[in-house]
């Protein structure tokens, strides 16, 4: 059983048919997901409900989820960008925030979050504003498939 | 020959200027205007009755690479000097020239033109003329604006590229989408599976041909439900199947792309199970556009379908009914049914106007289809 089972998973995704696609992966690993597809609720959601984890779009039409980031890394959970820029796309405060390429992969979504789940650099606490959630994935490793197993 | 007043040559007129009385009010004024005049940095002409220029700034000798002195010693109208020659080589008639007009119809004209460097290169401008009256207004010359508009005219381009080349990526991309489809499930997957397939995949590319037609910024409401439910009705013998009623507005991209899925979904079930699948079902389209107590547009559309096989809620609900209930209202923060009425599926939605910078100015009269 993976350790993804039963996970209250965030997902910030501002495309319609993009988000059926990210909440069924999600979904196939065995979590519970909550959908938000603008900011408004995103953030609504990150404050007031307790998720293990988190999948943000970055874009989200005209805005961005950054504000989204800097509530979950104040409660201290765990998330990761999806964008198809790459880190490059980012701005340079969340550099170090694990990057899931889009088009979203199952293999790539299942080995990302399971690290975020398992990674000791994340603090236990909730970290200040601004900090980073995981420090030891960024740049240090190509992101394949073929690292960890999820199911 | 006129008898009006002309300007003084500018050879004389700027031989007094130095040993104008000092410190006198004149003098004073005279200082103020040449510092504005020589530090502006769109090119400023003044011409005399007979098209002559009398005094050019700074930016204008920079522009045109001549000076006023070679432009005055010359003693024939400006236009011979910079506007000589269209681009295609032809000779530019002074009497053909929209900046010279300024003067004889006595009106502000703006345009665009190109000129002749002293160099022989053209360039493009945009200019601003006006006439100059005397005391008793009468006209007694031109006063020319021009600014130099190459890297305008280039980045115009530039953009008209990238649109085209973005055009040509998705459209692409879609095509490619579709081809490792077909060729991942050649012979593995229903045919009719693959028929729902390449249905939504050209749904999605029509979407965007909508969206192409405006530059990205925006989409015809109108236009999004005729390329939606033209696969269907383009087949259609009878045009009285679909009727379609309301307001044409602007969308805001996301909003076409999404609703145009949406009516994708609700045509082809339509056509496989309800109105549209027997030759007596009717579809009716019916939309407003209009304000919420707060001040907000909605867009409120109905689609009601008549004269078809008796209905019955599904036992399964699908992507259509996934996209539309629950996709489309989490989107655009709106609002969505779909109610199987016996006498024909009913489907409502409502969507708050994402605000256009220019909404409003754009929006024109609805065509009815009736």
């Amino acid at each position: 059983m993976s350790v993804l089972e039963g996970c209250r998973v965030l997902l910030v995704e501002d495309e319609s048919l993009v988000a059926m696609l990210a909440e069924d992966m999600l979904l196939d690993l065995g979590c519970e997901v909550v959908v938000a597809m603008r900011l408004d609720k995103a953030l609504a959601y990150a404050r007031t409900v307790m998720f293990d984890l988190a999948v943000l779009d970055v874009n989200l039409g005209a805005t961005s989820s950054y504000p989204v980031a800097d509530l979950l890394s104040t409660r201290g959970i765990p998330f990761l960008f999806a964008t198809g820029y790459g880190t490059a796309g980012l701005e340079a405060d969340y550099r170090g925030v694990p990057v899931m390429q889009k088009p979203y992969q199952r293999g790539q979504m299942a080995e990302l979050l399971c690290h975020l789940l398992t990674c000791t650099t994340i603090p236990d606490k909730p970290a200040a504003a601004g900090a980073l959630p995981c420090l030891c994935l960024t740049g240090l490793k190509p992101v394949g498939p073929a690292q960890f197993r999820a199911d | 020959m006129p008898t009006r007043q002309s300007f003084k040559s500018s050879a004389s007129a700027s031989a007094t200027l130095p040993t104008l009385r000092r410190g006198s009010e004149l003098f004073e004024t005279e200082r103020r205007l040449n510092a504005v005049l020589n530090n502006a940095s769109v090119a400023i002409f003044l011409m005399d009755d007979r098209q002559h220029c009398v005094y050019m700034n700074r930016a204008a000798e920079l522009l045109t690479g001549f000076g006023l002195d070679e432009v005055v010693a010359r003693d024939c109208p400006l236009h011979d000097i910079v506007h000589h020659t269209y681009p295609d080589g032809r000779p530019f008639p002074l009497a053909d020239c929209a900046i010279d007009r300024a003067f004889p119809e006595n009106n502000q004209e703006k345009g665009e033109e190109v000129f002749v460097h002293k160099d022989g290169r053209f360039y493009p401008v945009g200019f601003t003329a006006s006439p100059i009256r005397d005391d008793t207004t009468k006209i007694i010359g031109t006063i020319i604006e021009v600014r130099d508009i190459s890297e305008e005219k280039a980045a115009a381009e530039r953009q008209r590229l990238l649109t085209n080349e973005l055009n040509h990526r998705v459209k692409n991309t879609l095509a490619t989408v579709q081809s490792i489809a077909a060729q991942t499930f050649r012979g593995q997957t229903d045919p009719a599976v693959r028929q729902v397939f390449d249905a939504r995949i050209a749904a999605l590319s029509n979407a965007h041909n909508v969206l192409t037609d405006a530059n990205w910024e925006s989409a015809g409401l109108r236009s999004v439900i005729d390329r939606a439910l033209a696969p269907h009705a383009l087949a259609e013998p009878d045009a009285e199947r679909f009727r379609l009623t309301g307001p044409d507005t602007r969308l805001h991209p996301k909003v076409a792309v999404t609703l145009s899925m949406a009516l994708h979904e609700l045509m082809t079930n339509a056509s496989k199970y309800g109105a549209l699948s027997v030759p007596t079902g009717r579809v009716t389209l019916t939309w407003t556009v209009a304000h919420d107590d707060s001040g907000a547009e909605h867009l409120g559309l109905i689609w009601t379908e008549s004269g078809g096989p008796s209905v019955s809620e599904p036992t399964r609900k699908g992507f259509g009914s996934r996209l539309i209930e629950r996709q489309l209202p989490m989107e655009f923060d709106g609002s969505a049914t779909i109610t199987y009425a016996p006498t024909g599926v009913v489907c409502q939605i409502d969507i708050p106007l994402t605000a256009l910078g220019w909404h409003g100015q754009d929006v024109v009269a609805g065509r009815s289809a009736e």
